[in-house]
């Protein structure tokens, strides 16, 4: 029954500084590239015995053996690991997986992780459960100077285009579109509240992006770019296409501020303007 | 007056979808604006076509089959089109048309096997083992597609489940073009059997007996529904639906002879399909909503209250 309670109470995601922490984990699965580079960040890499397949970064997180690609969590491969703490993205199928871990008498901790806020609570949470207060406390504050730092002036606008039949646009709720916001462009979809929306192809027309940013790591241009109808889309025809590497800018992170200046030189490189603002911090503490 | 009404109802469907959107066109720059040119008309006339092929092939296979549930998607060209389609990512085959030709491809396939399949017993197509077949196709294509995107690492194959439901997205001029070359050619077929058609309905025997080619019938009117239905996948995804209701409403109002029906299936489904996509594009604008679960709440009330009058009468 108390376990029970326990469970509940860690489901509930309540404040991390109400609970103190026993002990430091020492065997951990992480299953969120966000987690995995963290983890590794903070220096409790040598601790993670379990990570997804998406788990790329950095190299040395490789050589962790993989527990699939956690969508949804393999529980059994998980549990095989004797984790005694395994980080869950806070989502529906992975509420379920962590009761079931729960069971089985494993420790998990659910963690929100959709925007850059989230970054430095996520970072702070991880440092007390490994016993590392300092490092993540100092990798927390330089992700929450990524959020509390003046916007750089728009210059440029963008759409970040997920899926092109149907087109699936980025909205507000996403960190990508911090991320084009702290890179001085202008998400076009900013007022769609959801991380991600179906719209028609007529709006993204309509709202005229200067780019058009795709999540992909090849080189080459998307094929919906060759298709007709994308052409009434100016930045389609012009051929203004962002191509971001998904390790990099596919998740939030350490590296986001690294990414924000990416972007930042992508646009400026392409002579679109872009004002350079104060330095970001780069999160690395290595 | 029933068609004079129901040609009004087509012709405000297709200006509607050409006037309304998301992004704000003034009236008068309508014809001139790139928006409406190249996106919203080619769009309006694809929903329409593809509305009235899925009305066509819903009426031809409910009379073949003789079965009020069947649905242009229900022989498992739906399966085979999502199997297709996946396996076009799976194998990275590039360029704008790879999708709707492997998913087309797919369709092809299914409908193949289906047909064999309905063959089984003999020269005679069974329409029984017709359906059973095409659920037994659709479910294996299903289950091998859903293997593949558990199984593959590409994170693209999870969004072919979206290409699959993702309604006329990808209309241009060029769809308009191979779907106003091609659909002909099976609706003619199909209008051709209405004949054939009606005396189907008073069961085989009879229909051989007043001197219809029952087998032939049945392989053309399975042939040119399924063709039908496998161009209107492979450029519009799986609409839900329309097929299976506007037949139905066809039915109810212009009674069953399939020389009216058919036509007027045509032109019912294209104008619901029209309608639909209209609200789907600007009822939530700027978002959009994907058009099957607006063919399906217009559809279904209106057939219903139809059932009403139709039973009280």
């Amino acid at each position: 029954m108390r376990r029970l309670f326990l469970a509940v109470l860690l489901l509930a995601g309540c404040r991390p500084s109400d609970r103190p922490v026993v002990r430091a984990s020492n065997r951990i699965v992480s299953l969120l590239p966000t987690f995995t580079e963290i983890l590794f960040d903070i220096g409790a890499g040598d601790r993670v015995v379990g990570r997804t397949t998406w788990c790329d970064y950095p190299p040395a997180a490789l050589a962790v053996p993989s527990v699939g690609d956690g969508m949804p969590p393999n529980v059994e491969a998980v549990a095989a690991t004797k984790p005694d703490l395994v980080v869950l993205y806070n989502s529906g199928p992975n509420v379920t997986a962590a009761q079931q871990l729960e069971r089985l008498g494993i420790r998990t901790v659910l963690l929100d992780m959709n925007r850059f806020e989230d970054l430095g609570p996520a970072t702070r949470r991880l440092g007390q459960l490994t016993g590392l207060e300092q490092r993540a406390e100092s990798l927390a504050t330089a992700m929450d100077s990524l959020t509390n730092r003046p916007l750089a002036s728009s210059t440029a606008s963008l759409a970040f285009v997920v899926w092109d039949n149907p087109p699936i646009i980025i909205g507000r709720g996403s960190y990508l579109d911090q991320l084009a916001n702290l890179a001085g462009a202008r998400n076009v979809f900013h007022d769609i509240t959801a991380p991600s929306s179906q719209v028609s192809l007529e709006t993204i027309a309509a709202r005229d992006p200067d780019w058009i940013a795709v999540l992909s790591d090849s080189a080459v241009t998307p094929a919906f770019a060759k298709r007709r109808e994308w052409r009434a889309v100016r930045a389609v025809r012009e051929g203004h296409f962002l191509l971001l590497p998904g390790s990099l800018f596919g998740r939030p992170g350490p590296r986001s501020g690294q990414a924000v200046k990416e972007l930042r030189a992508l646009l400026g490189q392409h002579g679109a303007g872009a004002q350079h603002a104060a330095p970001l911090p780069t999160g690395s503490s290595r | 007056m029933k068609w004079a009404l129901l040609c009004l109802l087509a012709i405000l469907a297709l200006i509607a979808s050409v006037v309304l959107g998301p992004a704000a066109v003034p009236l008068g720059e309508l014809l001139r604006s790139d928006i409406v040119w190249n996106l919203r008309a080619p769009r309006a006339v694809l929903a329409f076509l593809v509305g009235g092929s899925l009305g066509v092939a819903g009426a031809g296979l409910q009379a073949l089959v003789r079965n009020p549930l069947a649905d242009p998607f229900l022989l498992g060209l739906s399966g085979g089109a999502g199997l297709g389609a996946v396996l076009a990512i799976a194998l990275h085959l590039s360029g704008p048309w790879a999708l709707p030709i492997a998913a087309f491809v797919g369709a092809l396939v299914a409908l193949g096997l289906v047909y064999r399949l309905g063959l089984i017993g003999g020269a005679a197509l069974d329409p029984r083992i017709l359906l059973l077949g095409g659920v037994a196709v659709g479910a294996f294509a299903a289950a091998i597609t859903t293997a593949i995107v558990a199984l593959a690492d590409a994170v693209e194959l999870r969004n072919a489940f979206l290409w699959l439901w993702g309604g006329l997205s990808g209309a241009s001029w060029d769809a308009v073009l191979v779907v106003a070359l091609y659909a002909p050619v099976p609706l003619v077929v199909l209008l051709a059997a209405s004949r054939p058609l009606d005396l189907l309905a008073l069961g085989e025997e009879p229909a051989g007996y007043l001197g219809a080619d029952v087998e032939a019938v049945k392989r053309r009117v399975y042939l040119a529904a399924s063709l039908l239905t496998a161009a209107a996948v492979a450029v519009s995804g799986v609409i839900g639906f329309v097929g299976l209701v506007v037949p139905h409403i066809a039915r109810l109002t212009w009674g069953h002879r399939h020389r009216a029906l058919l036509p007027a299936a045509f032109v019912g489904g294209g104008a619901l399909l029209a309608i639909a996509d209209t609200l789907a594009r600007t009822v939530v604008a700027p978002r959009e909503l994907p058009v099957g679960v607006v063919t399906a709440l217009i559809g279904v009330p209106v057939f219903a209250v139809l059932l009403r009058r139709w039973s009280i009468a």
